[in-house]
């Protein structure tokens, strides 16, 4: 498998030193360490900090979001591979300034137990008051039922930008942890993935994807989906996914949502707008408004090959912050 | 009494134990992991002791907790975080001392698997080092002689058992029934862990780590 690389092991590294050199002015290594990605510049006292951090491999996600107007704080591990705790540690305490810190990040099990132990010791050692929000969205990880064992994916990147907004309003961390949770109930996501990607350090593909086929609700590490189908069209794909989507949010005529229609990593951005045309007729004949559509790269699996939709359910308070402005490396929101 | 230097003492005797079975334990993880774990068990062990010997700190919860520390940026494969997770649960328990009995020690431990059950999620039976670790722990805590050899004994057999049991974590798990007949190589270092502590030349019997 072709790569653009040095030695694998310097992957994560290298690639977190190119973040610096050309991001330098909005963000910074925190205490020198490559695996802690901060704001540049200096902390705004009594503003309650937001952390994030999960393995590398997904670009933006998660640390493109650490900037004015969404995430303080992200720490980043190997490849598919939670950070320690250690640094998870340092990632909270940077992003404190007074006003506690919460943690919000993709439902995996690695994470899960290291940010737990990293807010235990923050709390007991540090006097800093941290709580936990979980990234949740992916409806084919498992069934409804079981909503706490689903996995976070691209959805989460909704969910920095009404934390940071309101945290950047200088909302109190109750205040932050409530709009959060009301965002993340609202916010539902799946995916088809084409083919699969390919950890540097393991040189070739740990999964397979047929040559006619594709993977219906396949997770950002390769993880077991719905089913394994023919490939469809761009159009039979998005209404199976608006679909399921709907059968957990209300897409009622008059109401508002945000779409965003994530490239996984090598499919084309003229692909994700034929997607996207298809879901704004969808859309236009149940008499939903999308608003701020967000079409893109936005959570990635290295090449993997194919898409994934969140819908984002708002009311007035969610839009408005929203729509908040926002400057991190890979989101920019000027007010509108 | 346990006090910091039968700690640093109990930690280097692990960090040798672990290092004459580095082999043996590439061996047992490459049946169904990525062949990592006496190298990473091996780092771990070695960034503790080096932290142990060179600190000046001599509240226990503290050298627990850093050497838990210093052993998780050492190894932060899943396995080393669940090892660092029993550490700062010991930590947390000893909380005010500069030493402790054996007695104290053992609910200390106690302490450290719940951290590990609660931050992980798993318990004995999986298949894990858990399965050596429960055990031993029950086994110096009820025991007046030797506690640290029935320790180690416990452990052993712990391990041993999880030969005829099935995989639900990790890599291993991919395997499935497949795991059945493969000793798990977690709970193999946690008996290496309370073979070295129970070696320690004729003082189990007094209690000393």
């Amino acid at each position: 498998m072709k790569k653009i690389i040095n030695d694998p092991k310097n992957y994560v590294d290298e690639a977190m030193e190119g973040i610096v050199a050309a991001y330098g002015d909005r963000v910074a290594f925190f205490e020198n360490d490559k695996r802690v990605l901060v704001r540049a510049g200096k902390k705004k006292e009594g503003k309650v900090g937001i952390v994030t951090g999960g393995g590398f491999g997904h670009l933006p996600l998660f640390l493109g979001y650490v900037g004015e107007g969404m995430l303080d704080a992200c720490v980043v591990g190997n490849v598919f591979a939670s950070p320690s705790y250690t640094k998870m540690e340092a990632g909270i305490r940077a992003a404190d300034a007074g006003a506690g810190v919460l943690c919000l990040y993709g439902n995996y099990g690695g994470d899960k137990m290291n940010f737990r132990q990293a807010m235990e010791d923050c709390a007991d050692l540090e006097d800093i008051r941290c709580e936990e929000l979980l990234g949740t969205d992916d409806i084919a990880s498992a069934p409804a039922e079981k909503m706490d064992t689903r996995r976070g994916v691209a959805g989460i990147v909704f969910a920095y930008k009404i934390a940071g907004a309101a945290a950047d309003e200088m909302r109190s961390l109750d205040e932050v942890i409530s709009v959060t949770k009301k965002a993340l109930g609202n916010i539902r996501t799946m995916g088809v993935a084409l083919t699969p990607c390919v950890v540097p350090e393991a040189g070739g593909p740990t999964f397979f994807i047929g040559e006619e086929e594709m993977e219906v609700g396949m997770g950002i590490h390769g993880e077991k989906g719905i089913s394994t189908s023919k490939i469809m069209t761009a159009d039979e794909i998005t209404d199976m996914i608006i679909d399921k989507i709907g059968e957990e949010l209300p897409l009622l005529a008059g109401s508002e949502i945000s779409v965003m229609v994530n490239g996984l990593g090598a499919t084309s951005l003229e692909e994700q707008m034929i997607v996207y045309r298809r879901i704004a007729q969808i859309m236009e004949e149940k008499g939903v408004t999308i608003v701020a559509p967000h079409i893109g790269e936005y959570a990635t699996s290295m090449e993997m090959a194919g898409i994934s939709i969140s819908v984002f359910v708002l009311d007035e308070e969610l839009k408005k912050l929203l729509l908040a402005p926002a400057a991190t490396p890979f989101y920019t929101n000027i007010s509108r | 009494m346990i006090d910091k230097e039968s700690v640093r003492e109990g930690f280097q005797r692990i960090s040798k134990k672990i290092d004459e079975n580095k082999e043996r334990l590439i061996e047992l993880d490459r049946q169904n992991g990525d062949g990592d774990l006496g190298i990473s068990m091996s780092d771990g062990f070695h960034a503790a002791c080096e932290f142990l010997e060179k600190t000046e700190e001599k509240r226990l919860t503290q050298l627990f907790s850093q050497a838990g520390n210093a052993f998780n940026e050492a190894a932060p494969s899943s396995l080393g975080t669940i090892l660092s997770f029993f550490m700062k649960g010991i930590a947390k328990d000893l909380k005010g001392k500069e030493s402790c009995s054996t007695k104290e020690m053992a609910s200390a431990m106690q302490a450290g698997i719940q951290n590990v059950m609660e931050k992980a999620g798993s318990k004995a039976g999986e298949k894990t080092i858990l399965d050596a670790l429960v055990p031993a722990v029950h086994a110096l805590e009820s025991n007046e002689d030797a506690p640290w050899m029935a320790a180690a004994q416990a452990a052993a057999e712990g391990s041993e058992a999880t030969r005829q049991m099935k995989a639900v974590w990790g890599r291993a798990a991919y395997y499935g029934e497949q795991s059945i007949g493969i000793l798990d190589g977690g709970s193999y270092v946690g008996a290496l862990i309370f073979q070295a502590l129970s070696e320690g030349k004729g003082e189990r019997a007094n209690g000393k780590l």
